[in-house]
């Protein structure tokens, strides 16, 4: 597989060490690091893990994770408590998704969805892939902001005004779109050997 | 038309997200959820990701936070930079332009031998003469030197140092 060019801009140690002498330009951030620091180590695995089944490509999750981080503390917003802290945080992440599927979508289809994720390294390893494997497949027959609503719902377990708010949709909007999306979820992963069972 | 939510939706995920579905819960919320077609489909995909989203959650590779913000720290100064230089620059431009047009005008305005020489190349295009360029060109070094060079080095270096200043941007 030939290495692909990460979606956005890292910082390289040269510019690192060329950017750490402009110490008189201000960049303080809203959040301080050990508070940044908390907030990342409880979400990072999260996010992660939604913007891997969102854009079906372990290499793209992690790119638009580090952007996703980024753009959070450079939007400098004051939040009232973690969960709006976090609604935040999965919308920029949402909107990132959505950015990079349409850049590649004019570029080439570098995001197919699903083709990698079940590329499972570690944990109970047979069961873990094929279970995943199957998620995967069915995932991938549906769009985009399906499998987001769905993960977000079932996965991560957020309510409709939390799914409403990372989405940017109504609620009342989202329950019919919801409803629909679990519809055609369950149909796909009951026609798989082991699909969900009561 | 048919309801797309059921009043026992909630409880349900919750049971599975907690790992409680099924042996841990209540037997008339199973008995709910057999004959309910939304609590059923809730099952079934929560239970999926469910089974799934732990090890994907392991596999994750993610940065250390320190990392990040380190990362961060640094592209947000270098881009406040960039935005601090992106007038200069252009100011540096448009100063640039500006001077050498006013100069051009001028040197045209005022250079009757300029004009004249003008006139010559206009007359002379059909038969270019090498040897009397050269000695045009002499004759303008040895009249107009000090003009001459000023007008080369803002040709040349002032766009190499645009060309240097935006290079380290």
């Amino acid at each position: 597989m030939t290495k692909r060019a990460p979606m956005f801009r890292d910082t390289t140690f040269n510019e690192l060490s060329r950017t750490s002498t402009l110490a008189d330009v201000a960049t303080e951030f809203v959040m301080d690091e050990d508070a940044f620091r908390g907030f990342y180590d409880r979400n990072a695995r999260g996010l992660w893990a939604y913007l891997a089944r969102v854009t079906g490509s372990r290499e793209h999750a992690d790119d638009l994770l580090q952007e996703t981080f980024y753009r959070f503390l450079r939007a400098d917003a004051t939040h009232e408590s973690e969960t709006h802290r976090r609604n935040s945080l999965y919308r920029i992440a949402t909107n990132l998704a959505h950015d990079a599927r349409r850049q590649s979508a004019v570029r080439a289809p570098v995001i197919s969805a699903g083709e990698e994720i079940e590329n499972i390294s570690s944990g109970d390893q047979a069961g873990a892939t094929e279970r995943s494997a199957d998620v995967t497949w069915a995932l991938k027959t549906l769009k985009p902001r399906e499998r987001a609503m769905l993960w977000l719902a079932y996965a991560e377990g957020a309510s409709h005004d939390e799914i409403a708010g990372m989405l940017g949709i109504r609620v009342a909007s989202l329950k019919p779109m919801l409803f629909r999306a679990r519809q055609k979820m369950a149909a796909l992963l009951g026609r798989k050997p082991d699909g969900g069972k009561l | 038309m048919n309801p797309v939510e059921c009043a026992f939706e909630s409880e349900v995920l919750a049971a599975v997200l907690q790992s409680r579905w099924p042996e841990r819960v209540d037997s008339k919320l199973r008995a709910h959820a057999a004959s309910c077609s939304i609590c059923s489909e809730v099952v079934a995909v929560a239970g999926a990701f469910d089974g799934s989203i732990e090890a994907l959650r392991a596999s994750a590779e993610v940065p250390d936070a320190s990392r990040i913000w380190w990362q961060s720290q640094l592209r947000a100064r270098r881009e406040a930079v960039q935005a601090a230089g992106r007038p200069i620059t252009t100011v540096q431009v448009i100063a640039f332009a500006c001077a050498v047009g006013l100069l051009g005008a001028c040197f045209g305005a005022t250079s009757t031998w300029f004009q004249s020489a003008l006139e010559r190349i206009a007359s002379n295009t059909a038969g270019f003469d090498f040897a009397a360029f050269l000695t045009a060109a002499g004759t303008l070094f040895a009249e107009h030197g000090a003009l001459v060079l000023g007008l080369v080095a803002i040709v040349f270096v002032v766009p190499t140092a645009v060309y240097l200043t935006l290079a380290r941007d």
